[in-house]
């Protein structure tokens, strides 16, 4: 499944990131080396603390490393502007929140279609695009919800839509079946397993390692670092749930649940 | 890059919309602004209309002439010495009225003195008002209509005197007191007539006709040690035609008289009204001033809630941020905020404006506002100003703040 690229989309070389100063200094993120190719699905796995987060805010441009190198697709990082990194958060990466992160005064379909609206779609088309997207998320009667009306899951569901409706080249997700159920759970990795088909790349944070499957490299950290580095062996279609269509696949997923 | 003018409006009115009261109350700060201004311009324009007006009536064949060097500066001062009255010497004489009045054409000519002073009747206290020394000339050149009596005229004695309407209630508790007498200066004088009710205090002459006594020259002149300190000269042509020919020949012969120093000037038309109209501007200048402050405070408070928006907001700039919007977008997110808040403050401003304009004019005034593009423009274009000067600090600091650290904001 790996689409050979002859840059990598990402390389971080050394990447350090600190929190504090002196005595309190204390280091997340120790001396970095990793390189993903274009179309990789990356599972990030490792104990509470270590590190994760902070470094899928920084792989999504949300946040400075200390030290090192990051490129993506071969530029350097620090030398692009503020109004560059957010062109490129606008049109090249999906990013999934550990707390969701809806705009709250925003009700489901105003938020999906958000990341539209900086990429300078007219209001009827992001509404579409959004839409469609949630149809697929089986959320199509939330639409005119507000957030604090959704469950715990339909929020993540709202959430993973809103990362998905620009087509992002890059999808980071931190934790994205966190909240959910394991049916539900397979839902989302279908998706994510569906745009990974179509060239995508995708970074995920997970805790589970039954969804690791859906994955075709498992990162695991300890304490800033990277502990293993393992390449699956992938099969043609994921293990697991192999339905495309996502509104015949329940009885599936029932069956993975048990497995 | 698109500015999402659109999106940021409806967001605007969103955000807005779920805050009604504190909303409310910050337009409501920038409507308090610029209905003040709205209604000082309009009023002072309305001012500045009568004069106009009353030149156009005039029908371009009147001309007046006050002592002073024609820059714009003495003109106001002129006007402003004109009514501190008979201290101030002149370099118009009565000779200058002799020689106008031989030019050809010239139908009218009339001296005006101004003289300071008490009078007083047996039924009042002394008051203190303004005294109107000239010839009968005066009202034939710009008509003053009379309610009782007549006009001091070439067979009238000396000592006799015409007043304005309220100065004959002031001094005699009645508006018909052709006969009776009241002393200034010393010197008993008889009333010959009553002006008509003017309520005009704003005229070329600058006399406030309602509370004036008009008096012949010669008796002004013998309050003045014999001299006619003559502080304006008003001249009236024949037709609109012959009245260039005439100010050239006013300008000739007075120029020769002052032994060619230019230390009179001669007003016409735009020029008559304009002195009026500068003290206008001045005046509702300052004004505008004092209603700007306002306008601050307005601006204040806008810019206050806007901070407080971006306080509530921060987590909203993180996700928009991770989400793509650039600075530039969170800028003009909450600049559009701050525009639609003075915008419609400005509005609401220049409609409250005009009704508390009207309803000054009709209940303490002699005139209506007048309201003309300027003052829409004004208005629209001050509280466009107020709500960019206002909004940008706020929307410079939402947009500079660091996405991650928003988003760990309220967790
Ligand atoms: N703003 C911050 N200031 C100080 N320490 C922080 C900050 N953000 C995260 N950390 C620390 O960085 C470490 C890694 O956090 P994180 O990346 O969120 O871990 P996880 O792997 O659970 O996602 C944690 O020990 C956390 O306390
Ligand atoms: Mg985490």
């Amino acid at each position: 499944m790996t689409i050979d690229a002859t840059a990598p989309v990402i390389a971080l070389d050394g990447l350090t990131k600190r929190y504090g100063m002196g005595e309190v200094e204390h280091t997340v993120l120790d001396n970095i080396n990793l390189t993903i190719q274009k179309g990789e699905f990356v599972a990030i796995m490792g104990p509470s603390g270590c590190g994760k987060t902070t470094l899928l805010n920084i792989l999504g441009l949300l946040d400075h490393a200390d030290d090192g190198e990051y490129l993506l697709d071969g530029i350097p990082v620090n030398t692009m502007s503020s109004s560059h990194r957010a062109r490129i958060r606008s049109d090249q990466i999906g990013f999934v929140f550990q707390s969701f992160n809806l705009v709250s005064r925003m009700n489901v379909i105003e938020n999906v279609a958000l990341p539209l609206t900086y990429q300078g779609y007219p209001t009827t088309k992001r509404l579409q695009a959004a839409s469609k997207v949630l149809a697929t998320f089986h959320l199509s009667e939330r639409e005119y919800y507000m957030p604090w009306q959704l469950s715990g899951g339909q929020t993540q569901r709202v959430a993973i839509a809103r990362a998905l409706v620009n087509n992002p080249a890059i999808v980071l997700a931190d934790e994205p079946t966190g909240n959910l159920d394991s049916r539900s759970s397979h839902v989302i990795m279908e998706e994510l397993a569906d745009i990974h088909r179509h060239g995508n790349t995708i970074i995920m944070v997970t805790h589970n390692p039954a969804l690791t499957s859906y994955a075709s490299r498992v990162i695991h950290m300890i304490d800033g670092r990277i502990d293993t580095d393992t390449q699956l062996p992938r099969p043609a279609k994921p293990a697991v749930a192999p339905k495309r269509k996502l509104g015949k696949k329940s009885k599936k997923s029932q069956k993975v649940e048990t497995a | 890059m698109r500015l999402l003018v659109g999106h940021h409006l409806t967001n605007a009115y969103e955000s807005l919309r779920s805050n009604r009261m504190r909303t409310a109350l910050t337009i409501l700060g920038v409507t308090i602004g610029i209905s003040s201004i709205v209604v000082i311009l309009s009023l002072s324009a309305g001012a500045a209309q009568i004069v106009n007006n009353q030149v156009d009536q005039l029908g371009g064949t009147i001309a007046v002439i006050r002592p002073g060097t024609p820059d714009r500066e003495s003109q106001i001062n002129t006007i402003t010495a004109n009514i501190s009255g008979s201290e101030m010497t002149s370099s118009l004489t009565e000779r200058d009225v002799k020689d106008i009045e031989d030019i050809d054409h010239v139908t009218a000519v009339a001296p005006i003195m101004i003289l300071g002073g008490s009078v007083s009747s047996d039924s009042s206290r002394p008051r203190n008002i303004q005294i109107i020394a000239t010839t009968p000339g005066m009202t034939d050149v710009a008509t003053i209509p009379m309610a009782e009596g007549q006009f001091i005229d070439t067979v009238t004695n000396d000592d006799t005197a015409v007043i304005g309407h309220q100065l004959s209630i002031d001094l005699f508790g009645t508006d018909t007191s052709v006969g009776r007498t009241f002393t200034t200066h010393g010197v008993q004088f008889t009333v010959i007539g009553i002006l008509k009710r003017q309520n005009n205090p704003i005229n070329f002459n600058n006399v406030d006709f309602d509370h004036a006594a008009i008096i012949n020259l010669q008796s002004g002149k013998g309050f003045n040690q014999g001299i006619a300190t003559i502080q304006q000269i008003n001249i009236r042509a024949t037709s609109t035609d012959k009245f260039p020919e005439v100010l050239r020949q006013v300008n000739e012969k007075l120029t020769r008289n002052h032994h060619g120093e230019k230390d009179f000037v001669i007003l016409t038309d735009g020029d008559l009204a304009r002195p009026s109209t500068q003290l206008f501007s001045t005046v509702s200048a300052s004004l505008t001033a004092v209603a700007s402050i306002s306008l601050i405070v307005g601006g204040i408070g806008i810019m206050n809630i806007l901070l407080v928006s971006v306080t509530e907001r921060t987590r909203e700039i993180g996700i928009r941020k991770a989400l793509g919007a650039s600075n530039i977008h969170i800028v003009w997110q909450f600049l559009i905020e701050s525009l639609v808040m003075s915008l419609a403050g400005g509005i609401a401003g220049y409609f409250a404006g005009y009704i508390i304009a009207f309803s000054i004019a009709r209940s303490f005034l002699t005139f209506d506002p007048v309201f003309g593009w300027s003052i829409v423009g004004a208005s629209m274009g001050t509280s466009l100003i107020v709500g960019i000067v206002f909004g940008l600090y706020p929307a410079i600091l939402a947009a500079r703040k660091n996405p991650i650290e928003a988003l760990r904001q309220f967790h």
